[in-house]
């Protein structure tokens, strides 16, 4: 092979040949990164929730403006969730606390443990009398759902007694108890001498919490079964039949308006509009990363395209005499091919090196993720192939060049 | 000369199109893409308010269980507990001191067209408004008496205002706000801070203006819920009372200080009401009591976040790519001029003299591509603003800002020229001679 002979032209005139090799390695060091964030965020995005039908939930802040007392709203309150299931095309109604998704809510400290204090796990309180696992559509693994007996009324401002009973998600389960069965263990509210007992009856599948981040936790989610009241406003969460959740949202709307007596402040949202709000800034990132990895291809491959030109114009001589000399049209595209992939190797293992330099910088820096060899490999590949084909184009020029018109000025 | 090169500079544009705009074209993508990012940055850790950043400072008081706490871990919360909350806001201590936290709250319009709407908006004490600098439209904000009464007063948002009475003043109505009869005593000239700095903790930094303020004492006086977050360790009784005796943090609190140099005075005195508080036996965890004034407290709290960051660097990445294939284009461009500078080179043009030709040629070139490159950028900020309200009011360029994008592209441009323009001037005008 002619290995030797195109080093040392390229080593007789290195600018060029550097110049590019340094645009592959950055390009691959950033490209390899961004790729990998894009890849993650997108994977993240795409995690499910646990609502059985997402595109059909919705929920209702809804907020009566008078003096009641605390037991007057409870049966407000009981009344509206009526109201609710019976619109037609409601396939199952709730009140409860938070929405997943949402970005608000609240988050208790739980322990497998009462002596347990620094380990202490935060968990996505979920408050409902109603059955979650209906309306939501959880899917139920382990134990069994709540009893009827079990769903309390609690006046939050004059009671705080525990709940007797918790349904946990998967992951929190795996995390409290890695090597056994849930269900029938004590779950402690808190830590500390004033923990508060519970007892696990049952395992969801998957319930994503409030606050959902990039970590594990965001599936550490507890079910309560209790009424809340005492406080002013309410929470409905509502599943429509798949396909009707814009006409039942309208129409729900009304009739919780002309079910109440004294004005009432509403608010709908539905959990794909909580959905996009909470990923806007991911998506963001993404789309601007991948804008700027398409750029990036795009440029280096202009400069290869480039350099290769600017390189074949130079020798237009040298191709000629050479021609002349017996080498045929092959041996010209595989001699500026073959150059191309050295300078393109050369570019990748530096691209490689940066990629994991850069890498370890945004490790400790920004506090994103490691880089799996994989984007690196995948990178490199891409380089390879994208130097070959921007190379060829140029090669074929080189190689088309007739001896007669090459020597002829000489 | 300068205006000759120049000349020529405009005229070479043309002698080699496609490859001229490339490379404008890669520099003003390359510009576009970190000044647009860098822009972002810029708004989000830019002094939001300069004239006394440096005097304005929040508390940290750790009121968390010592259970198992090592310094390391950092501390509990970045709110305080009521106890803390209202002992400083009695200690004296700097010119002024806020108590604020988020209240949500019904408000039913006097008009009848109007219904009645949910809104959010902020409880603090009256030294907020000269603390921040809060401009007024109408009106005033409420006094001292007020405060210490918990009287049921209340300044609007300029748009929460503009909705119920249009421009007219509303000073001295009553409005329902909380199911109360609220007196309205001044409405905020459309004040709101990017990013929210006066109020980090919860809610998103680039919020909207704050619907309504009404006094801290009176919204604890109506037990009202709270909108943000709360951290309570430990089990505490029901009950706005136990609430207000608990150590849960929920309560955010600023000290303005007559000068910098206060700050040591006021962090030994924290550091006394602390040692006083663990003689009651509170806060046992020995965690150092902090100060931070705006600019600290900013970057304590992320305001910039890292995505923001990893943004402007990768894009920072880009314009160095950017810049390594534009030399690499103007070497190719200079390199088929080899037999113009042998020309210029024999009729006694000296190297200097070619390099300040060749280098004003790359100017024109970064000009072009930096008038691009501000074109692109307020498109790529117009796209980043499309994300929401806050962001748009960020994702503008200010003076500085286009400064710099002009002066980025152009050295870019220079910068990427030095090389071939180096490479030029070796040129031998007797081998080009003789070659022609």
């Amino acid at each position: 092979m002619e290995i030797r002979p195109i080093l040392s032209a390229l080593l007789r005139n290195k600018t060029g040949p550097v110049l590019v090799a340094l645009q592959v390695a950055l390009s691959l060091a950033i490209l390899a990164n961004a790729m990998h964030i894009v890849n993650e965020r997108r994977a993240a995005m795409a995690r499910p929730s646990g609502l059985a039908d997402e595109h059909a939930t919705f929920y209702i802040q809804a907020r009566t403006l008078n003096s009641d007392t605390a037991e007057q709203q409870l049966a407000t309150r009981n009344r509206e969730v009526a109201v609710l299931r019976a619109v037609p095309g409601v396939a199952s109604a709730a009140m409860v606390t938070q929405m997943p998704l949402s970005r608000s809510g609240s988050s208790t400290s739980l322990a497998s443990d009462r002596r347990q204090t620094r380990q202490n796990i935060s968990g996505s309180t979920y408050i409902s009398g109603d059955s979650l696992i209906q309306t939501f559509g959880l899917k139920l693994v382990e134990g069994r759902d709540f009893l009827k007996h079990e769903q309390v009324d609690v006046n939050e401002v004059a009671n705080n007694e525990p709940p007797g009973q918790v349904i946990v998600t998967k992951a929190l389960a795996d995390k409290l108890w890695p090597d056994a069965s849930a269900v029938g263990k004590p779950l402690f509210f808190g830590s500390g001498e004033g923990a508060r007992e519970s007892r696990v009856v049952g395992v969801v599948e998957r319930l994503q919490a409030a606050h959902v981040n990039l970590e594990e936790r965001s599936e550490y989610s507890v079910l309560v079964p209790a009424r809340l009241y005492g406080r002013p406003g309410a929470l409905y969460a509502v599943r429509a039949e798949t396909g009707q959740r814009d006409r039942v949202m309208k129409e729900a709307e009304e009739a919780l308006r002309k079910s109440s007596a004294s004005p009432i402040i509403m608010r709908l949202k539905t959990v794909d509009q909580d959905r996009l709000d909470l990923y806007r800034t991911d998506a963001a990132l993404v789309w601007m990363l991948v804008t700027v990895s398409m750029l990036l291809l795009l440029i280096t491959c202009s400069g290869i395209v480039g350099m290769a030109s600017l390189w074949v114009t130079q020798r237009r001589k040298q191709i000629g005499v050479r021609r002349a000399l017996g080498a045929r049209k092959i041996d010209i595209l595989r001699y500026f091919i073959l150059e191309n992939v050295m300078i393109t190797s050369a570019g990748v293992f530096g691209g490689v090196a940066l990629g994991v330099g850069l890498n370890h910088l945004l490790v400790a820096k920004l506090e994103m993720a490691r880089l799996p060899a994989g984007y690196l490999l995948g990178g490199t590949i891409v380089f390879w192939a994208l130097g070959i084909l921007a190379a060829y184009g140029p090669a074929w020029r080189a190689a088309s060049i007739s001896p007669a018109t090459a020597t002829r000025s000489a | 000369m300068f205006s000759y090169y120049f000349k020529l500079g405009v005229r070479s544009l043309r002698r080699n199109p496609a490859l001229t705009a490339l490379m404008v074209l890669t520099l003003a993508i390359g510009v576009a893409a970190s000044v647009s990012t860098f822009t972002i940055v810029h708004m989000m850790s830019a002094d939001p308010i300069p004239e006394k950043s440096e005097r304005l400072f929040v508390p940290l008081v750790d009121n968390g269980s010592p259970d198992d706490w090592v310094p390391s871990d950092g501390p509990n919360d970045y709110q305080l507990s009521y106890i803390d909350a209202a002992n400083l806001l009695k200690s004296g201590q700097g010119v002024r001191r806020a108590a604020m936290f988020g209240v949500p709250a019904s408000i039913e319009p006097p008009r009848k067209d109007i219904p009645a709407f949910s809104a959010t908006g902020l409880a603090p004490s009256r030294d907020f408004f000269a603390m921040f600098n809060v401009p007024f439209r109408h009106g005033q904000p409420w006094t001292e008496a007020d405060d210490i009464r918990g009287a049921d007063v209340v300044v609007l948002g300029r748009e929460t205002a503009e909705r119920l009475y249009g421009d007219a003043s509303p000073v001295g109505q009553t409005l329902m706000v909380m199911g109360s009869p609220f007196t309205i005593v001044g409405v905020v000239d459309g004040w709101a801070p990017l990013p929210r700095y006066y109020k980090l903790v919860g809610g998103n930094p680039l919020g909207t203006e704050e619907e309504f303020f009404i006094p801290f004492s009176s919204a604890i006086r109506h037990e009202s819920p709270h909108a943000g977050s709360m951290s309570c360790s430990g089990q505490r009784d029901p009950g706005f009372a136990s609430l207000l005796a608990s150590e849960c943090t929920w309560i955010q609190f600023w000290f303005e200080t007559g000068s910098r140099a206060e700050r040591a005075d006021l962090q030994s005195w924290l550091g006394n009401y602390v040692d006083d508080q663990r003689k009651l036996g509170r806060l046992k965890r020995k965690a150092p009591n902090q100060l931070y004034d705006v600019m600290e407290w900013m970057e304590e709290l992320k305001v910039v976040g890292n995505d923001t960051r990893l943004s402007a660097w990768l894009a920072f990445g880009f314009l160095m790519l950017c810049l390594v294939n534009t030399i690499g284009l103007l070497l190719a461009k200079f390199s088929v001029r080899a037999s113009e500078i042998g020309v210029r080179r024999a009729l006694g043009a000296s190297r200097a003299e070619i390099f300040r030709q060749f280098l004003v040629e790359t100017g024109v070139v970064g000009l072009v591509g930096g008038v691009l490159g501000l074109v692109l950028t307020f498109g790529a900020l117009a796209l980043i603003g499309m994300q929401g309200a806050g962001i748009a009011k960020i994702a503008r360029l200010d003076w500085q800002m286009l400064g710099l994008a002009f002066v980025m592209s152009i050295s870019a441009a220079l910068l990427a020229g030095l090389l071939p323009t180096w490479r030029a001037c070796q040129v031998t005008p007797a081998i080009q001679l003789k070659s022609q």
